[in-house]
């Protein structure tokens, strides 16, 4: 699990102020082909059941998970309702306890990960590490088929992520002249930022990303029913070179890197620039 | 636990099917030979053992250990294994490692587990060179060497690995080589016996990037007269005829002769205390093979107990436990400052 609380960079920049530019690094910086599921709050208490979510990911998947969120968040605060231990979904792991037909690098088919086998276990005596194996016997390996069966087979694993996660339903119209797509902590901006715009008539959605990796996978339809997209981030468009990149959509970005939210009369502003 | 619970293990039992990738004549197969001779000597069940290192030729050495291992990152199997200490306190956490992976790169995660005391035993290959990127010099490189990175010699002093384990006051500080192999495996047995941090370092032989660099212990008439063997409780002598020895002389070390019309006899000798409360004694040893003139010391040079970082954490727990109840998660949710909405 890493958390990583964005502020304004590079290097030191502005560490008390916000900012929301890790989302390329968190996407591609691990050495060659390695991605890993990243997710986002989007408000203080979001924060909560993000970190659970991520968790949930991590221990079914097998695979580092990232948070990010940033500094807004992490200086905010907001009415929170205390959760009963029962509304916390359980999260079950299974370890492998069987010598027999243990293969220290056979995935389960349904979400790719590998058996979890803890040292000290008789009979299940195995080495892992940083050099490419062989499928299922975990043997290093370096035959060329194999390697990239392997490098697609991590990506896959990170891509099945997406089958339990919901698909998104736009907040306010859910389809029609302008989408705004979103993540982190300027869901609050937005969702003021929007409605006097809708109060003249104008049919404007809201989708704000949990998980950013991998996105939902309804998500380009949703992008579709719209004539144009925005993509206000706190960064110089990174968001927007995914979806643009992804989705071949013409996306526009809403770009402000001053260490400082949104306002909502920004946010407002921009429709309406959009908009006429 | 009775012996009876446990198999009789064997050397092969230790070895596993994959192909070693050491170039031929390597110092590295000597020193796996006597890890897989020690480890089912141990009464030690198989399972209980992890073998974790980082990167370099000393870092392949899982790959060739029938047991659980983990290859990890440059520099950090230190922190992986302290991580799999803590979590697994009943395992047996071996560290492989060289001379560049745990002192360049790794330096800052190996004087913290050896500052923590984390039961952790570490084999560092030092063969004084990067072997597996082929040539370039490393933190125990000889002042002025040439390699591949520094063609017209270095210009920085090494490491004494030993006397930097001191430093951290780690608990035990050995120094074995390759191919003594008895020596190498009394060394390691002598480790596996301790219950803190264990700093072992091997004097490793990398034929193709750095051959012969401890050619002069380890040659012929070499070994009886530049090696001096430490062993607790004896006179530090040594020389082909018994006739050179090591004397204490206010806070320096001094190499004598014995028999020569001096008057000096064995009696007069520094005998070796691994147990010294000092560690100002250990580090004259450590640092005496880099006065010209004297021997190398091979053996343990410190041995002594105090709490392993493990322990201390797993009281610290059921202390607290103890005191305040085991975690209530519900409670941790109503913490702070809380209000109801009516």
């Amino acid at each position: 699990m890493i958390c990583d609380i964005q502020r304004g960079g590079p290097s030191t920049g502005l560490p008390t102020k916000t900012e929301q530019a890790d989302l390329l690094q968190a996407m591609f910086s691990r050495n060659s082909e390695a991605p890993i599921p990243i997710l986002a709050p989007s408000t203080p208490g979001d924060c909560f059941w993000v970190a659970v979510e991520a968790c949930r990911i991590a221990l079914k998947y097998m695979v580092p998970v990232i948070i990010l969120s940033d500094g807004y968040l992490a200086n905010g605060a907001e009415p929170w309702r205390i959760p009963t231990v029962d509304e916390i979904p359980g999260i079950q792991v299974k370890f492998a306890t069987d010598p027999n037909g243990f293969h220290p690098y056979s995935r389960n088919p349904e979400t790719l990960a590998r058996p979890w086998a803890i040292p000290g276990t008789p009979g299940l005596e195995h080495r892992v590490g940083g050099i490419e194996k062989q499928d299922v016997t975990g043997n290093i390996n370096y035959e060329p088929l194999n390697h990239e069966k392997m490098v697609r087979l991590r990506a896959a694993k990170v891509e099945a992520v997406g089958q339990d996660i919901p698909d998104v339903v736009p907040v306010g119209d859910p389809d029609g002249d302008l989408l705004i797509v979103a993540w982190g902590s300027t869901y609050g901006a937005i969702t003021a930022g929007m409605k006097p715009m809708r109060a003249k008539g104008h049919r404007i959605g809201h989708v704000h990303l949990r998980h950013l990796n991998p996105l939902p996978r309804n998500l380009g339809e949703v992008l579709g029913r719209y004539r144009q997209v925005l993509v206000p981030e706190m960064n110089m468009g990174q968001l927007l070179m995914l979806l643009r990149a992804k989705y071949l959509v013409d996306a526009q970005g809403y770009n402000k890197i001053q260490g400082q939210p949104f306002k909502q009369v920004e946010i407002e502003a921009k429709i309406e620039e959009i908009l006429g | 636990m009775t012996t009876a619970s446990i198999p009789v293990l064997t050397k092969k039992d230790f070895q596993t099917d994959q192909e070693v990738r050491w170039c031929p004549g390597c110092g590295d197969y000597a020193i796996l030979s006597a890890v897989q001779s020690v480890f089912p000597e141990l009464g030690i069940p198989r399972e209980k053992f992890v073998v974790i290192s980082g990167i370099g030729c000393s870092s392949r050495f899982p790959y060739y250990m029938n047991t659980f291992g983990f290859h990890t990152i440059h520099g950090r199997a230190p922190a992986v294994a302290t991580g799999v200490k803590i979590a697994h306190p009943e395992l047996e956490v071996w560290v492989a490692t060289g001379d560049g992976d745990s002192l360049a790169i790794g330096g800052n995660h190996t004087i913290h587990m050896l500052r923590r005391n984390v039961g952790i035993k570490v084999l560092m290959f030092n063969n004084k060179i990067y072997g597996l990127t082929k040539g370039q010099y490393s933190p125990t490189s000889e002042f002025g060497k040439k390699t591949k990175s520094t063609p017209y010699g270095t210009a920085d002093r090494p490491f004494n690995p030993l006397g930097l384990a001191i430093g951290a006051d780690t608990g035990f500080v050995a120094r074995s080589v390759d191919v003594f192999q008895g020596h190498l495996k009394d060394t390691l047995k002598k480790a596996a016996a301790h219950k803190g941090s264990a700093y072992v370092e091997i004097l490793q032989n990398c034929n193709i990037f750095n051959d012969g660099a401890w050619f002069n212990l380890t040659e012929k008439e070499a070994r009886s007269e530049h090696v001096v063997q430490l062993d607790h409780g004896k006179p530090l002598i040594y020389g082909k005829n018994r006739d050179k020895g090591i004397r204490l002389n206010g806070m320096e070390l001094e190499v004598v002769h014995l028999g020569n019309g001096n008057g000096l006899t064995e009696k007069d000798l520094l005998v070796h205390d691994e147990k010294h409360p000092n560690p100002a004694y250990a580090f004259l040893l450590a640092q005496m093979e880099e006065k010209p003139g004297f021997p190398t010391p091979i053996g343990v040079l410190r041995s002594w107990d105090r709490d392993r970082y493990e322990d201390v954490m797993a009281k610290q727990i059921q202390d607290v436990i103890a005191k305040r109840g085991p975690g209530d998660l519900a409670k941790l949710l109503h913490a702070g400052d809380t209000w109801e909405v009516r």
